[in-house]
């Protein structure tokens, strides 16, 4: 008897239900466009050659430093602030390989008028604050003002590309561009 | 009496590999990751906490005569640094307040700071002050995905050690306590430190 309850009991515990809770989402559910190459132009706002060229140099660049640098050009932010739906559409995406985190997206919401340069982890000591906060006010948004969409894009892509090409050290860069942290 | 022994002997091993396909191992996974999460939490504000004596440096160049301004945050800057929170006081959530508190303390004491700017226009001119701020909106940036990750981490670990079959693990083998999520506070101007013009401000 004790045996054929000892059995039973062992039937049971090798047959556990895993019955898992839904993992929390706290995220809201955004409707991302899909990662369809290296420029996503959901906005409408390049050309096709302009579109092509910002392939090419995101192509360029991934095979010399193999970080993914991604163009996005996005019709609604639905309501998130830019910085909330940068990182959130970064990881949707899976920009930048994983563990290393060297993804980049110059993500232009023109609808909102905001345009951010969202950086993953591994590339924060590249492309660092201060240097991403100076290419958006001096050569993105001059453009962008004038509806110049295009030559906005190519010149934020120009010194994203050059930054994340630099041989630099990063306490070269981090003089570069006056961190203090 | 041998062969209760035997029966013990023979379920335990079953109980654990069996319970461990789903979940008990992941309880200790899960609190170790709500715990690196936290790291993460206490790096960004640490981040933030390194930022703030160069920026009040930079505007008592420019705006001096914002005196209490600049004590208010350096104020709130020192009480943050003295409140922290170990990986084992997350199940406190007491002890989770008062730290989102002090640091709710000294966002609210940032905030007349970076509007100075607004008043100032020698500061906007200078190259530094905006890289400063550059800095700051990037580490308030961090702050909250990090307390987004924080809180994610936090909900499902205290899902999991709620759940069958994972609770029985989560009492028996680990006596798992739920974890505090993080509520960041921001508190009105008016609740911001008492200012007093004659402390040393240099720190």
């Amino acid at each position: 008897m004790p045996a054929r309850f000892a059995i039973a009991a062992l039937a049971l515990l090798a047959t556990p239900a895993c019955a898992r809770a839904p993992a929390a989402s706290p995220d809201p559910q955004l409707h991302f466009p899909a990662l369809t190459g290296r420029v996503v132009d959901q906005a409408g706002l390049l050309a096709p050659a302009e579109e092509q060229a910002l392939a090419a140099q995101a192509a360029a660049v991934e095979r010399e430093t193999r970080a993914q640098y991604v163009v996005a050009t996005i019709r609604s932010l639905e309501g998130q602030r830019i910085e909330d739906y940068g990182y959130r559409l970064g990881r949707f995406w899976g920009i930048g390989r994983k563990g290393v985190n060297d993804g980049v997206i110059l993500l232009v919401a023109p609808a909102e008028g905001k345009v951010r340069i969202e950086v993953g982890y591994g590339l924060e000591k590249r492309i660092t604050d201060p240097f991403a906060g100076r290419v958006i006010r001096e050569r993105i948004l001059p453009a962008l003002e004038d509806g110049r969409f295009g030559d906005g894009i190519r010149a934020g892509s120009d010194a994203i590309a050059g930054r994340l090409r630099s041989r630099a050290t990063d306490a070269a860069i981090a003089k570069e561009d006056h961190l203090s942290v | 009496m041998n062969r209760n022994r035997l029966l013990t002997a023979m379920i335990v091993p079953v109980a654990a590999i069996s319970l461990s396909g789903c979940g008990v191992n992941s309880i200790p996974t899960a609190e170790e990751n709500a715990k690196a999460k936290w790291a993460d939490v206490q790096a960004a504000y640490q981040r933030r906490t390194n930022l703030i004596p160069n920026l009040v440096s930079t505007v008592k160049g420019s705006a001096a005569s914002e005196q209490n301004i600049l004590v208010g945050v350096t104020q709130a800057r020192a009480n943050a640094t003295h409140v922290t929170v170990s990986p084992d006081q997350l199940t406190d959530p007491q002890a989770v307040q008062r730290f989102a508190e002090a640091q709710g303390r000294l966002s609210a004491a940032i905030i007349p700071l970076q509007r100075l700017q607004e008043n100032y226009p020698t500061l906007q001119s200078q190259g530094n002050f905006k890289t400063l701020m550059d800095e700051l909106e990037g580490t308030e940036n961090r702050i909250n995905i990090a307390i987004r990750d924080y809180n994610g981490a936090v909900q499902g670990y205290n899902t999991r050690i709620r759940t069958f079959p994972d609770v029985i693990g989560a009492k028996v083998f680990y006596g798992a306590k739920p974890m505090a999520t993080y509520q960041a506070t921001t508190p009105n101007a008016e609740q911001a430190p008492t200012v007093s013009f004659d402390t040393n401000t240099s720190r």
